[in-house]
């Protein structure tokens, strides 16, 4: 025994502590630092699992019934396999939809649907409320042991020194409560976290943990010889009760092995301190990951000396089963250790407290998001400020939770063994793992089928379950469980459809789960989920692949400015709260230079004060104020789509935007001209989208200013056909300037004055300018304009608006390129004439000249060239051959090149000296050669019939060849002589010589000895005296073919790079 | 590289939990639910204290390999990247 005021005293220095740490874990996160922020204590606080029922109610179990506590825990240890892909989504999907309870995340997957959250609220109230209740028990019985050990419970205490009467129970109900409204509902966080609560739990899990395998340690070493010994003992001493050591008993059969694992799997996942502990409190992700392990590590550590105790205690107490539930306390007290005893209670009060703590904070939010606030928001919501009301409204959540847990304890006293509540509530909390589980992975889940299911699944819970324990605590007939209801056997509530064999929970949680998952799936499967849901799908199951958001298909039609958005949400959360919030959001928002949000953005905001509105008061009731408030200003959400007369579904919508840029498309591609190609574009543009106007304007080198090429629509004529000057003043301007889209979605706020006269003018409400580019680079402006309705630009819209433009300049370029190929053509054609007339001022046909045979052959690179030679027969019997070449192969040297032979034709009857023809060339085409910047090479020979006397003189061109047959070799004929066209006064040299039979000369331009072949060797003059050797015999034409043969087989390409002109002189007998 | 990565790792899970369901049922449990004792302690007992903390180390062991394929999931600047199909 301890003295009251001891306990009391320690008790309360406890408490402090606790508040203490919440204190100061809460002042840390004002300061950004973190105490919870660790994956130690993440795992810690998920030990609130472990409450009073695992402190004291295992070794109580474990001492009457057997190892089947196990279960509570192994089951745990086994899902936790799952939390990095189930956990781990729950958390994610809870993040980003700001979900504040349990009921919350179910309301909130099934399209925010405000019966379900309250369903799910009452239905965890009423499964948790006796548990709660079982705390208190706990707290008060333990106390009761510590210091009137044989005294009954429920007695109220007296403080010696104060008079003061007390019952413990009530005190530790107001303290909790007390600590419940300081750090579980300080205010209405748009995150629902609460730090310094967190960190309490941690701790009181430290100090359960350690009371517990104190006095575990204590027992097994300290009044026994270890593990060993006391099974031994055990065994010895009560042979008959093995069956408490072992699995398969009536009690402990497989069956209920298997069942009491599937429960607890799903209550540390699915209790609703759990999950907020779990999903709500959780910082990061990546805390899930260690406490996988730590968690189950903590659960091992606090079961390893449960059976010990349990079975010390049996042998302590001579095998008596008497409060077996309290031996922990107990054996210290029984054997001097009244300080380990006072540990114990701490330890055990810990437990409880933080359970109690967190049970009543994750209710209370439930009870106010999905209870009270529907009710209020129906009720009145003129109130300017509900904020206070809110959270005065948690406040009392919190106490009456408590208190109800304390009333209950009241009403229903010793009645029921601890661990039966405790396992009610785990069958419970099993009853919304279809709904979340299926509601992660399952596309088809439904709202109808998750309602049906839960509600089922409770109605099925309360008879299986609370009837037969009601009855057991004999508050209602034994008839029932006897008889069944109405006297119908078949309904007996432990042996439901005469499924009988089985035990309480075994019994209980297979019917809740084949009414609950059975009409979960089948209703799922015959129903359709509504548009809410169809998005919370999205949000839901695939979280980890997000689609991009779609709000810009729908606007707020008079939306409220940013400015009443803020005063909605603080309304709810507070002032401080919603600045706080609206601050973070804008921080990445577009804002233009009016402090107003963009078309674009309005429908994001609601969007993001729906999302914080339902951190604090849920998913369903944020919708529900939202749309309300939306309503009663006359605004309302509006699909973007309608505008454009199309249906009203986004699948739909944007099949027509294919349509029209398949459309598009298929006109660029048709080949017809540039400017029916742009109205066309335009008409279906305009009939699809009924805009008012829309224009192509296009850029006019010449005079800068684009300028309209087609247009559609409005028949005021000068706002369409005006132009527009390249300056960035005009949002057409500025358009084709930046390369960059513009859009005004509306004209009520236009930053550019000379554009806002006109728009003013001609009552456009919104308009949208695309550059037309053609490889980057713009060269004209696609424009949209609506006299109808603001808002139609939305980004999707625009997306459209732009590969439209990019069509356009599609079809542009098309338009020069076919230009560019008629011009090619036609010159292509020109060139053709120009050689004709070129191939024309060549020799037609060779002459015939006594004592010589001729032959001449000029084949032209490209389609005009600039080789020639001649052949001039005058009337004193001489005979003159020329052959030259003009640098180039364009139309100049072809130009040159005529020149040159009229020249020749012209002159050379008056000139009888080649060198006189020469210079006389040269003086006269110096000028023009040198402005046109080539130069002329040029060979001229004449030859006297009576003397066979030939003289010659060359401008800088290649030495002609002459095969003497005499002495049966090649002579180079190469005088001095500068090219034509580079010095103005030139003297040519002349020589001569007397042919003699047989003697053949060869004449040729440098385009036969530079062939190249592709070793880059060139034909050379030397190749060219070997052949004229071999083949002097052959008629003069024949050695030209020949030769030009050779050339080709050399150079191994049939083209030649440069002109190949040959003249072939052959003296024959006189 | 990261779907050779994450698949076993999905496939391992799977294992791994099939396998401490049958280890924990019947009639995998009706093996060492005999009355014999092992030092001194009952083997039923003493499969559940020495099984349940190997569970524990195997689910350290596949803590440490999540840690490694998140950070190469982070180094891929991949944060969003999450598994596609698990279902529990």
């Amino acid at each position: 025994m301890i003295p009251v005021s001891l306990v009391v005293l320690t008790s309360l220095l406890y408490f402090g502590v606790l508040f203490g740490v919440a204190f100061y874990a809460d002042r840390q996160r004002k300061l950004g630092r973190s105490i919870i922020d660790n994956p130690a204590v993440y795992s810690l606080s998920l030990a609130v699992y472990c409450t009073s029922w695992t402190f004291y109610g295992s070794v109580g179990r474990a001492a009457t019934s057997g190892i089947d506590f196990l279960t509570i825990y192994l089951g745990p240890t086994l899902i936790a396999f799952s939390w990095w892909f189930l956990l781990r989504k729950i958390v994610r999907v809870s993040k980003e939809q700001n979900v504040a309870s349990i009921a919350d995340f179910i309301s909130s997957r099934y399209g925010k649907s405000a019966a379900l959250g309250a369903i799910v609220t009452i239905f965890a109230v009423l499964g948790i409320m006796p548990y709660i209740a079982l705390q208190l028990k706990a707290v008060a019985h333990t106390f009761d042991l510590l210091v009137y050990p044989f005294a009954t419970t429920g007695t109220t205490h007296v403080l010696p020194k104060f008079d003061l009467h007390f019952d413990s129970a009530l005190v530790v109900a107001m303290i909790l409560g007390l600590f419940g409204v300081l750090f579980g509902a300080r205010h209405l966080d748009a995150s629902e976290r609460h730090e310094g609560l967190v960190a309490a739990i941690a701790l009181e899990s430290v100090v359960k943990i350690v009371a517990f395998v104190a006095a575990g340690i204590f027992v097994t070493y300290g009044l026994f010889d270890g593990f060993g010994n006391i099974f031994s003992e055990f065994l010895t001493r009560f042979p008959e009760r093995e069956h408490l050591l072992r699995l398969g008993s009536t009690e402990n059969s497989y069956a209920h092995w298997m069942s009491m694992t599937i429960i607890s799997m799903m209550a540390v996942m699915f209790l609703p301190r759990q999950f907020h502990i779990m999903v709500i409190e959780n910082c990061r992700e990546e805390h899930i990951r260690s406490a996988m392990w730590r968690f189950p590590a903590y659960m091992l550590l606090i079961n390893l000396f449960v059976i010990p105790i349990a079975l010390g205690g049996l042998l302590l107490n001579h095998g008596s089963t008497f409060n077996a539930d309290f031996f922990v306390i107990t054996l210290p007290l029984q054997h001097g250790q009244p300080w380990l005893a006072m540990l114990v209670f701490i330890g055990g009060f810990s437990a409880s407290a933080g359970m109690v703590m967190v049970s009543s904070v994750a209710l209370s939010t439930m009870i106010l998001n999905h209870i009270l606030i529907p009710v209020i928001l129906k009720v009145h919501t003129k109130e300017h400020n509900l904020s206070r009301l809110l959270i005065n409204l948690k406040r009392l959540g919190i106490i009456a939770v408590i208190f109800l847990g304390y009333l209950y304890y009241r009403l229903l006293g010793e009645s029921a063994a601890l661990v039966n509540i405790g396992l009610i509530s785990f069958v419970a909390a099993t009853q919304f793992a279809p709904a979340i589980i299926g509601g992660l992975y399952w596309r088809q889940a439904t709202r109808l089928g998750a309602t049906i299911g839960l509600i089922l699944g409770f109605i099925v819970w309360f008879y299986t379950l609370l009837i037969p324990t009601f009855v057991d605590s004999g508050w209602m007939s034994t008839l029932i469980v006897e008889q069944g209801l109405w006297g119908l056997t078949i309904l007996k509530p432990t042996e439901l459809f005469g499924l009988s064999g089985f035990g309480l929970w075994t019994h209980s949680l297979f019917w809740t789960m084949f009414v609950n998952l059975g009409s979960y799936l089948a209703v799922s499967l015959f129903t359709k989920p509504c548009a809410a849901e169809l998005e919370q799908i999205r949000n839901f199951v695939d979280v980890y692949n997000p689609v991009p958001i779609t709000t810009e298909r729908t606007r707020i039609t008079r939306a409220p400015t940013v400015i009443e958005f803020v005063d909605l949400m603080a309304k709810f959360i507070g002032e401080k709260q919603a600045h706080a919030s609206i601050s973070t959001y804008l921080g990445d928002s577009e804002i233009n230079e009016k402090g107003s949000l963009s078309e674009d953005e309005l429908p994001k905001l609601k969007r993001f004060t729906e999302l914080t509105l339902a951190g604090s008061v849920g998913a369903a009731p944020a919708r529900i104020i939202i749309d309300k408030y939306l309503s009663a200003r006359g605004s309302h959400m509006e699909d973007v789509f309608d505008l454009f007369g199309s249906v009203n579904i986004s699948r739909t919508a944007s099949r027509e935007q294919l349509g029209v840029l398949y459309e598009a498309a298929h006109t660029v591609a048709s080949g017809n001209d540039l400017q029916s190609i742009l109205d066309e574009i335009l008409k279906i543009f305009t009939d699809q989208f009924k805009f008012d106007l829309c224009v192509i304007r296009i850029l006019d080198e010449e005079r800068q200013t684009l300028t309209v090429r087609s247009q559609r629509g409005m028949t005021s004529e000068h706002f369409g056909e005006s132009e527009r000057d390249l300056t960035a003043d005009t949002f057409i301007g500025e358009t084709y300037l930046t390369n960059k889209t513009s859009v005004v979605n509306d004209s009520d706020f236009i930053s550019k004055p000379k554009t806002a006269v006109i728009i003013h003018r001609e009552k456009i409400l919104s308009f949208a300018h695309a550059p037309i580019a053609v490889e980057g680079q713009p060269i004209g402006v696609i424009s949209a304009f609506s006299r109808t309705a603001k808002g139609i630009f939305t980004s999707e819209f625009v997306e459209l608006f732009t590969s439209l433009a990019s069509q356009v300049g599609v079809a542009w370029r098309n338009a020069q390129q076919t230009d560019r190929l008629i011009t090619a053509r036609e010159q292509q054609r020109e060139l053709a004439i120009a050689k004709d007339i070129q191939l024309g001022l060549l020799p037609t046909k060779i002459p015939d000249f006594p004592g010589v045979r001729l032959g001449g052959l000029c084949i032209p690179a490209k389609e005009v060239g600039g080789d020639y030679y001649d052949y001039l027969i005058h009337e004193d019997g001489r005979l003159d051959l020329v052959i030259a070449d003009v640098s180039g192969h364009n139309v100049g040297a072809a130009l040159i090149m005529a020149e040159t032979r009229t020249l020749i034709r012209s002159r050379s009857d008056r000139f009888t000296k080649p060198h006189e023809l020469l210079s006389e060339l040269n003086q006269f085409f110096y000028d023009d050669l040198t402005r046109a910047e080539l130069f002329i090479t040029l060979f001229y020979l004449q030859y006297q019939a009576v003397s066979r006397e030939i003289s010659f003189a060359s401008a800088g061109h290649s030495p002609t060849l002459l095969w003497q047959a005499r002495n049966q070799q090649c002579l180079r004929l190469d005088p001095e002589g500068l090219i034509i066209g580079v010095k103005e006064d030139f003297t040519y040299e002349q020589e001569s010589l007397t042919l003699e039979d047989g003697d053949v000369l060869l004449l040729y331009t440098d385009g036969v000895i530079e062939a190249e072949n592709d070793n880059h060797e060139l034909f050379g003059e030397k190749r060219l005296v070997e052949l004229l050797s071999a083949k002097h015999q052959l008629p003069p034409q024949e050695l030209i073919d020949y030769i030009v043969e050779q050339v080709r087989i050399f150079s191994g390409r049939h083209n030649f790079q440069d002109d190949v002109s040959l003249v072939v002189m052959q003296a024959t007998l006189h | 590289m990261k779907m050779e990565n994450k698949l076993p790792l999905t496939d391992a899970w799977v294992i791994w939990f099939l396998l401490g369901v049958v280890m924990i049922n019947y009639p995998f449990l009706h093996i060492f639910n005999k009355n014999v004792l092992v030092f001194g302690i009952p083997v039923t007992i003493l499969y559940f204290f020495i099984g349940w903390p190997v569970s524990i180390f195997v689910i350290y062991l596949f803590s440490i390999y999540l840690g490694r394929d998140s950070d190469q999931d982070r180094a891929q600047n991949d944060p969003q990247e999450g598994p596609d199909e698990e279902t529990p």
